[in-house]
């Protein structure tokens, strides 16, 4: 039988929310390879959406979008619109996917990365923000998609599941994480 | 036997319900997404969008000041670790000595910078008579598809979209977008950076552009000049945007191909932008600052000059009198 303290989940993501928030805004822009930058907000809806999934997840997918479309000079709305499909379809299954298959879901936003690096490119190119195709993935996609990559892998060992199950989500094994937001 | 979820109700029913709900969910702030997007792009420089990224700016400024602030320190460790790295492979003990005080060090030599950019940054300002004010950077680029930093000055201090930025070496950029308490400047090499240019030694003028890779480009100079690998390039004037004569960089490389009117010119920047260092917003320009009518002139019979050579086969609209700004121009202060 699993039981969910839904509260204790709400203050959870809260609690990594803000976390995200603050590291997108204070330390993401000290920290880059070529032009590329940590996207924490797709971070923070790759974990929340991994681990608990359904509405929460796209709330979480809206309003992380919304907040990275704030703290950037790009279109407004394009990385909310983004972020609020990828949080639906990396939550449809609504389980804690990061403790049932960490290696599985660790690819699979691995490859959500890439792809919504790669079309947030390509909208620059076709709203005018950019103008190479080969600058663009070289400079700015796979650098973020990579940075944005580690920036997941630290925040699920320390904050989430610590490799080994379950986080925000719970349902799933425990122990590793040294500062893990445990939810459910 | 069902398992329990909130509320006590079965698991496949509820389970089935947020799966419907979560659709709806997305269906609905997909729209509203593309509602913003819509919106964001139709509204430009000024609308209710742009207001609230200016208030979502002011309230996190203190958060960004705080990351520079944390970043600082780690600035002067990167250095460290890779000068302890090189003493691995060919030093001894004693220069990871060295190491380590001149990691003590690192605050002071800091400080003692930012006094000799300061007094750089007076000169220019005396030298140049810039009407100014000064300001100082908190944070870089949040994304990566712009290259731009983030000023500590706002519309509370009398700054606007359009501002010319310098440092003490000489221009870096230009504010696009003023929150009350913070601005953003896009840097001279983003790719959607253009500013009327000129090389100091022949009066030649042209475009500086940046681009993708971070590299700056001096275009519209015509085959019949003469440009020299390490000329200076400083700004003409043209536009009035920019104040006459301020240094934007060095030419590093001159190439001419066959058949083409102009030279492809790459500028190395002069100035670097870190955190915390002092800039000056050019907040109005005296008399002399702005190009005379013999530059403006100079610049139109440079245009003919090279039309009458031949058709351009680039750039074709643009002209080395042109406006400075932004390529898409939406956000100068000239249109």
């Amino acid at each position: 039988m699993q039981v969910r303290d839904t509260n204790k989940s709400r203050r959870s993501i809260g609690v990594l929310a803000v976390i995200c928030a603050v590291v997108q805004l204070a330390l993401a822009p000290n920290i880059g390879i070529a032009a590329g930058r940590a996207n924490v907000a797709l971070v923070f809806v790759g974990l929340v959406a991994l681990s608990i999934g359904g509405r929460t997840g796209v709330l979480a997918g809206f309003f992380g979008g919304l907040f990275f479309d704030l703290c950037t000079t790009g279109p407004m709305g394009l990385m909310t619109l983004l972020l609020t499909i990828t949080s639906y379809v990396l939550g449809m299954e609504e389980r804690n996917r990061l403790a049932d298959e960490l290696t599985g879901s660790l690819a699979l936003f691995a490859g959500t990365d890439v792809i919504v690096s790669l079309i947030y490119g390509l909208a620059m190119l076709l709203v005018g923000q950019a103008s190479s195709v080969g600058d663009v993935l070289a400079s700015s996609v796979l650098p973020s998609a990579l940075l944005t990559l580690i920036c997941f892998v630290i925040f699920e060992y320390f904050l989430v599941g610590g490799f080994s199950g379950a986080g925000i989500g719970g349902g799933g094994r425990r122990g590793g994480g040294h500062y893990k937001l445990s939810g459910l | 036997m069902p398992r329990l979820s909130p509320g006590g109700i079965p698991s496949a029913r509820v389970k089935r319900r947020n799966t419907d709900n979560g659709l709806r969910l997305a269906t609905a702030l997909t729209v509203i997404s593309l509602v913003l997007f819509t919106m964001g792009s139709r509204e430009g420089g000024s609308g209710p969008l742009t207001a609230v990224r200016g208030g979502f700016q002011i309230v996190t400024t203190p958060v960004r000041y705080v990351g520079s602030l944390i970043s600082v320190p780690f600035q002067g460790i990167g250095n460290i670790a890779s000068n302890l790295t090189a003493d691995q492979e060919t030093l001894s003990e004693l220069r990871a000595k060295n190491a380590e005080l001149t990691a003590r060090n690192a605050e002071l030599e800091e400080a003692q910078q930012t006094a000799k950019r300061l007094q750089s940054l007076l000169k220019l300002q005396d030298s140049y008579s810039l009407q100014s004010t000064a300001a100082r950077i908190i944070s870089g680029s949040t994304d990566s598809w712009n290259s731009t930093v983030t000023i500590d000055k706002g519309t509370l201090s009398g700054i606007t979209v359009g501002m010319p930025v310098t440092d003490a070496n000489g221009i870096i950029g230009q504010t696009i977008e003023c929150g009350p308490t913070s601005s953003t400047v896009r840097l001279l090499d983003d790719e959607k950076s253009s500013v009327s240019a000129m090389i100091q030694k022949t009066r030649a003028q042209g475009m500086l552009k940046g681009s993708a890779d971070g590299t700056l480009h001096l275009t519209m100079i015509g085959t019949d000049q003469t440009v020299e690998v390490g000329d200076i390039v400083v700004t003409s004037g043209l536009g009035g945007v920019f104040p006459k004569g301020l240094p934007m960089g060095t030419v590093s490389n001159v190439s001419k191909t066959s058949g083409k009117l102009y030279y492809d010119i790459e500028v190395g920047a002069l100035s670097t932008t870190e955190n915390f260092e002092e800039v000056l917003v050019i907040t109005s320009l005296t008399e002399g600052q702005e190009a005379s009518s013999e530059d403006i002139a100079a610049a139109d019979a440079q245009d003919t000059q090279q039309s009458e050579s031949g058709s351009s086969d680039e750039g074709a609209g643009s002209s080395a009198s042109g406006a400075d700004g932004q390529e898409s121009g939406d956000q100068s202060d000239e249109g």
